[in-house]
């Protein structure tokens, strides 16, 4: 494609040049760059830093448009990503302008294909477009389910509570009925082990006399949930709460916690048929919900209480935005010896989605580093996700 | 643009693709890369495709892996012969060799049928691998595939492990029913492929349906673009633009009014339910968009189409 003249010369030159690529400077940026995106909640790690530089290299870098698709065919793996990729970029390697921004995602270059008068009608199209959804004359049709899912737990009311729930128990019973694709011999199994029964006939002669069968396997997770139900989680103690009730009985093989300042044990209180009940029943047996939050010492006193709870093939899921009022080294301790015993450490923070959102603060900080999975879980389909995470641990 | 690049951009093109340079970069970088493409998008915008002209550029075979719920490691990966393993217990019938030496006959290599992944690996020449609808297999599938694409190696009770002898160019399509892991993701090279714009279907009706009368192009192009802003329990793809262009034709229909839609509703859409919502709730207003476009004079572009667009339901 021919390279692009008159709306590039009127650029002011880049604060980063990609179109001066000296190798340390080139190495430099494109690591700061990965670092943005990382800030920015896209997981690029070393790994990919390295493919970005190796993609740089296999491209015409001269060619900003080559580069930009090059960075984000590596950087962005879904539409999502792409997204915030795409501003980032901007930012990143260009200083803003005014005119640069792409009208609706498109690449940068797409729209200059021919010259200033499709970027003046690109701009006036986005204008009006602008305009014309602020004026709110025609509403997007959503189906309820899907608002429901994207909606923020902290914003739901009580109406709402009953469909949240079937949702809920829907996640909880793929959960708990997962299939394995490991398949084991069995007298009744639905598939025929062809393997095996010819093997058999050997023994015969070839003569197949019997059938021989397998059946997938049906892996079963063991979870413990700890969940923070202390004053600055009260927004989403309560729905977390249901989605542990769903799922605890779903699974039949979860433990659960809830700490604020001290640990109580409430798998009982929440086996219970009823749901309002068992919350009630929760909320009578944990004197001090919503008040401060001793992450570190409740952990503690539930690896000592409860040791029996954990093995190799359980998943321990910690849920809470980790503003630990205790003493830090106390969480970084007992972090490290839940790691060594649990199979698993999922650690789910609905704080973890709000825009700008860093874990900072100090008792997330020293908790990090001894979790496998750092998650949000501020709605369903972040919930969505942690079963995910359930069916990989077996 | 890179040499290369430029060729695959060719080569697209002259396979009736019509390129973009996103598409063409992607399968570059996997190529150069050595890395899975993954590509992702809604059903018919041609992500299978892709990895077609991918194995015509690297002069090479493509095998396909066409996944779906309950695919297992044996259609995946390697199947024993059953019907030649009977037949020559048989032919051995006679035989007094022991069992153990009779048994280890049968499950030899000449009694193993590969199938795609085992295929895909044990060629003499690279080929391109396909592993189509990804997100349709379950994830166990998606977990088990991850350990081939990166061992490069399978291991068989009866035989042993079986080493790479190529490592295959390997291209992922997803449809998006199901969100896929982030190991797989974080292991590919991405690539969305959206609808085509206005500009771009118009082309691809243009070429692909020879002698289409230029107006009613760009009115099926327009309309195309104006009905996948509703939403629908399947939007049409390009494959339903092209099947519709020629029944519009086989019609004699000349330009598109409500009789002609109609007619050929059945053609673009593949549920009831969308062509009765199509036509009772949406068709109205499409028509009334088009025939704005028409009194703003021709040739129609894509910002003109995408405002009439955003006035019949702003994009999602």
């Amino acid at each position: 494609m021919e390279r692009r003249s008159g709306r590039e010369d009127r650029r002011p030159a880049p604060a980063a040049a990609l179109d001066r690529p000296r190798r340390g400077t080139l190495v430099a940026h494109v690591v700061g760059f990965c670092r943005l995106l990382r800030r920015r909640g896209l997981s690029v790690g070393a790994a990919e830093a390295a493919d970005a530089l190796r993609a740089l290299h296999a491209v015409d870098l001269a060619d900003r448009r080559e580069a930009y698709l090059a960075l984000r065919a590596v950087l962005a793996s879904s539409p999502d990503a792409q997204r915030i990729f795409d501003a980032a970029f901007w930012e990143y390697w260009m200083p803003p302008t005014g005119d640069e921004q792409p009208a609706d995602g498109r690449a940068p270059g797409e729209t200059a294909a021919d010259g200033q008068q499709a970027l003046d009608r690109a701009l006036l199209d986005w204008e009006e477009a602008g305009e014309a959804a602020a004026d709110g004359e025609s509403m997007p049709a959503y189906s309820p389910v899907e608002v429901l899912t994207r909606k923020d737990f902290s914003t739901f009311s009580a109406d709402e509570l009953d469909e949240i729930t079937a949702v809920v128990f829907a996640i909880a019973r793929r959960v708990a009925t997962r299939l394995s694709r490991r398949t084991r011999a069995a007298r009744r199994g639905h598939l025929v082990d062809l393997r095996r029964t010819i093997r058999h006939s050997l023994r015969r002669g070839g003569e197949i006399l019997e059938i021989l069968r397998r059946e997938r396997k049906i892996t079963k997770t063991r979870v413990v949930l700890l969940c923070d139900v202390s004053g600055s989680m009260d927004l989403y103690s309560r729905f977390l709460i249901q989605f542990v009730y769903a799922l605890q009985h779903a699974v039949g093989r979860v433990e659960t916690f809830v700490f604020s300042t001290g640990l109580s044990e409430v798998t009982g209180s929440l086996a219970r048929t009823d749901l309002r009940a068992a919350l009630d029943e929760v909320a009578r047996q944990v004197p001090d919900w919503s008040g401060g939050t001793k992450i570190g010492r409740s952990l503690r006193a539930f690896l000592d209480r409860h040791a029996g709870a954990l093995d190799h093939r359980t998943v321990a899921i910690i849920i809470s935005d980790g503003w630990d009022t205790g003493d830090a080294e106390v969480l970084e301790e007992a972090m490290a010896e839940l790691r060594r015993r649990a199979g698993r450490v999922i650690w789910l923070n609905p704080l973890l989605a709000s825009p700008g959102y860093e874990p900072i603060c100090q008792g997330m900080r020293v908790a990090l580093p001894h979790v496998d999975v750092f998650a949000p879980a501020h709605n369903l389909e972040s919930l969505r996700r942690l079963e995910r995470y359930l069916a990989r641990t077996s | 643009m890179h040499p290369e690049i430029a060729r695959i951009h060719e080569l697209l093109a002259r396979g009736g693709y019509i390129a973009d340079r996103t598409i063409a970069t992607s399968v570059y970088l996997s190529i150069a890369l050595r890395k899975p493409l993954l590509i992702e998008g809604a059903a018919g915008v041609g992500k299978t495709e892709v990895a077609k002209v991918m194995a015509r550029a690297l002069e090479t075979d493509l095998i396909r892996l066409q996944c779906y719920e309950g695919l297992d490691a044996t259609t995946a990966l390697y199947e024993w012969n059953y019907q030649k393993q009977l037949l020559h217990i048989r032919l051995m019938e006679g035989s007094d060799r022991p069992v153990a030496e009779r048994e280890a006959e049968i499950f030899s290599e000449a009694f193993l049928l590969k199938r795609p992944l085992l295929d895909a690996i044990t060629r003499a020449q690279a080929p391109v691998l396909l592993v189509d609808e990804i997100d349709r297999a379950d994830e166990e599938f998606e977990a088990f595939l991850l350990e081939v694409l990166s061992d490069f190696q399978v291991s068989i009770p009866e035989i042993g492990t079986v080493a790479a002898t190529t490592v295959p160019y390997v291209v992922l399509t997803s449809n998006r029913t199901r969100e896929l892991g982030d190991a797989l993701r974080r292991r590919c090279l991405y690539l969305w492929i959206d609808y085509p714009t206005f500009d771009k279907e118009l082309e691809i009706v243009q070429r692909k349906v020879p002698g289409i009368d230029a107006h009613l192009a760009e009115q099926i192009s327009a309309f195309m673009q104006l009905v996948r802003r509703v939403r629908l329990e399947k939007t049409p793809g390009v494959a339903e633009t092209l099947d519709w262009s020629a029944a519009l034709i086989a019609l004699h229909r000349e330009h598109l009014d409500r009789a002609a839609v109609e007619e050929t509703l059945g053609v673009l859409f593949k549920h009831q339910d969308d062509a009765a919502a199509v036509r009772g709730q949406w068709l109205d207003g499409i028509l009334d968009g088009i025939r704005t476009l028409e009194g703003a004079g021709r040739p129609w572009n894509g910002e003109a189409v995408a405002r009439i667009a955003d006035r019949l339901q702003p994009r999602r």
